[in-house]
């Protein structure tokens, strides 16, 4: 459990006054069920705090750092009259800004493990020169603009730097609201009140990764939600969907939806209604956009939200808190909210033309990459399903893993395979011996030290391709090793190779003379499923308290056979 | 209903009761400058008015927020 409470530590420099935003912030976290703490620099001395290697910044131990520098303070004297004081001011002066401000990004870099948000600038809505400023040759506006392709570029293969589009947002609320002008003389504050809870919910999509806190699964009803009206008194053709004023909101509504289902999103569907009149849209509606195969689990009848909602976990083998359920009915929302609390809930609005935007505002499912694992992730559900429909073939669970043909592949942790492997330790729950959660960084740095070993496991079986879906980190200590980190992805659950896994590592001790095998199990309240497998691998236990259990297992004298019929190479 | 008091109440951390006329940034520790600038914001919201800068500045204390408030044609009681 201690993980999931673990606190997340975000500090945030900036060049002007934004006492509210710790608090806005702690409060949009929490509402997300994220614990934080949040350190907020001295008035506009970023740059010190930076540079300082005894600042408050650097003591705080952030594991977030949100870099604020308005455009204003940027400037100076140039944003009042950006062409009176030096000639041609412009044409360095996005590369001199941006290589200011890259070395202190990479000061931070250096000196902290912390993930970086780096606001861009807010290009500026006047301009002296009226209707010719875009006219000018490395002109002021351009020059902001310019400045800020520069630094997106800079840190677009750099996994812990993220330059958050602030223009973007000053847009979307207004360029001149954004500012409360009387605030700002009065106070030198540059954004308004109003929209700090917007700002923190735009940071609430980089902490939730984080925290390990990402939604998997997007759960949908039908009527009304993915088309209007309703199929059982419509009919087939009575429904609204298409290129009809109606029907557009639907269908767009739709087309985005494949469009995160292609990003690796998984969908499915929790509606009461008769199975043969929903499934004939889904197969056969010309402006059904999402096809019946796009979905990984459906749950059409007439059982209540909720228990589909349970079932549909099951069958998919993720938590409730992987789901994000879309239904137009109040009703059932307040419902799912009472008794699975753990579902996130859309407020969708009465009217369906607001659809689109209402998905656009959904932030939960970000990810600070997509692997080419969440690309696939939706056919190996499917291979899944093909795999179940076998298992109720072969009654014998042990004949039923052999027919599986599994294979394993040992990888080694390179700059192809690290950001898997860090993606699995922060979001494997269930087969997770110690649930440590690693970021990419950490995983280089045990690379960097001779006293780790690390592993990723890569399994297939004849019906395809899982990917990476095991992890093994194991620490050196003198002539004994000590599991670290052993996981599995639910994925691959239940098919034994964790055991073929244990197999091999006991295999390389004996190779490198290793004495014995220390290994600890720390109890969640999720991985349970691991629970007994140290046992099972006849490691005796050695200590035993209420947050963990202590196992030894002696190379020369402790036996385990492997399963014979998983090939691990 | 105080809507004036319990805007007060939340920003400045004090009860409701503790607030009068004479409440002041001189005699409160919570009201300061910040918070002041706090109070005309979320006062704005509340009421959906918009107050200029030198009624920001006047006031001194809680009986002058509630003249800018009758300027502005809202009618605190008590």
């Amino acid at each position: 459990m201690n993980d999931r409470h673990k606190k997340i530590n975000i500090a945030i420099l900036s060049s002007f006054t934004l006492n509210s935003l710790p608090a806005e912030l702690k409060k949009v976290c929490h509402d997300a069920k994220i614990n934080v703490d949040v350190y907020l620099g001295k008035y506009n001395q970023y740059v010190q705090e930076i540079l300082d290697g005894n600042s408050g910044l650097y003591k705080f131990k952030p594991d977030v750092i949100i870099l604020f520098i308005d455009a204003k303070t940027l400037l100076g004297e140039l944003f009042f009259n950006p062409y009176g004081s030096q000639k041609d001011i412009w044409e360095k002066w996005p590369n001199t800004i941006s290589r200011n401000l890259s070395d202190l990004i990479r000061k931070l870099l250096n000196k902290t493990e912390a993930k970086i948000i780096f606001h861009n600038f807010e290009t500026p809505i006047y301009s002296p020169l009226g209707i010719i400023e875009n006219r000018k040759r490395s002109g002021y506006f351009e020059s902001i603009e310019k400045l800020n392709t520069i630094l997106r570029g800079s840190f677009k293969d750099n996994n812990r730097v993220f330059i958050f589009d602030y223009n973007n947002f000053c847009s979307r609320i207004g360029k001149e609201n954004i500012i409360d002008s009387k605030m700002y003389y009065l106070g030198d504050i540059k954004i308004s009140f109003k929209y700090l809870t917007q700002l923190c919910h735009e940071y609430l999509a980089y902490i939730i990764p984080i925290a390990a806190k990402t939604k998997k699964c997007l759960v949908f009803d039908l009527d009304n939600t993915l088309w209007g009206g309703i199929i059982g008194e419509d009919g087939f053709e009575g429904i609204k969907l298409g290129p009809t004023p109606e029907g557009k909101p639907f269908l767009e509504f739709q087309k985005h939806i494949l469009a995160l289902h292609n990003r690796g999103l998984m969908l499915a569907i929790n509606s009461k209604n008769n199975p043969a009149d929903a499934l004939k849209v889904l197969r056969e509606h010309p402006y059904m956009i999402l096809k019946e195969e796009n979905f990984v689990a459906k749950r059409i009848n007439w059982q209540d939200k909720i228990t589909n909602m349970k079932e549909l976990a099951k069958e998919l083998n993720i938590g409730l808190d992987s789901f994000i359920f879309f239904d137009d009915d109040k009703v059932n929302r307040e419902m799912v909210k009472k008794y699975l609390p753990q579902v996130e809930v859309v407020e969708m609005p009465e009217d369906p033309s607001l659809y689109p935007l209402t998905l656009f505002k959904i932030n939960s499912f970000n990810t600070f990459q997509i692997t080419e694992e969440d690309r696939k992730r939706n056919e190996m559900y499917i291979q899944e399903k093909k795999r179940i429909e076998l298992k109720n073939e072969v009654q014998n669970l042990e004949e039923f893993i052999k027919s599986l043909e599994l294979e394993t592949a040992i990888l080694k942790a390179d700059k192809f395979t690290i950001p898997r492997i860090s993606q699995l330790t922060l979001k494997t729950n269930q087969f997770n011996v110690t649930t440590k959660r690693y970021n990419e960084g950490q995983i280089k740095n045990f690379i960097k030290s001779d006293k780790y070993l690390i592993k990723c496991y890569q399994i297939v079986d004849k019906f395809g391709d899982y990917g990476i879906t095991g992890v093994a980190i194991i620490k050196q200590i003198n002539k004994d090793w000590l599991i670290d980190t052993f996981l599995l992805s639910c994925r691959v659950l239940g098919k034994n190779v964790e055991f073929a896994i244990m197999g091999s590592i006991i295999k390389e001790a004996k190779k490198k003379k290793i004495k014995k095998i220390i290994s600890e199990f720390v109890p969640t309240s999720k991985n349970k499923p691991a629970e007994n497998f140290y046992q099972d691998c006849r490691f005796k236990i050695i200590e035993k308290t209420a947050g963990r259990t202590k196992y030894s297992f002696d190379i020369k004298k402790d036996g385990f056979i492997q399963p014979n019929y998983i090939n691990i190479h | 209903m105080n809507k004036l008091k319990k805007i007060l109440a939340k920003i400045l951390e004090i009860k409701e009761d503790e607030i009068n006329d004479k409440t002041s940034p001189d005699n409160t520790p919570t009201w300061d400058s910040y918070n002041g600038l706090l109070i005309a914001s979320e006062l704005e919201e509340a009421f959906n008015l918009k107050f200029t800068m030198d009624e920001v500045t006047r006031v001194k204390n809680v009986k002058d927020i509630k003249g800018v408030l009758k300027k502005h044609k809202i009618k605190i009681n008590s």
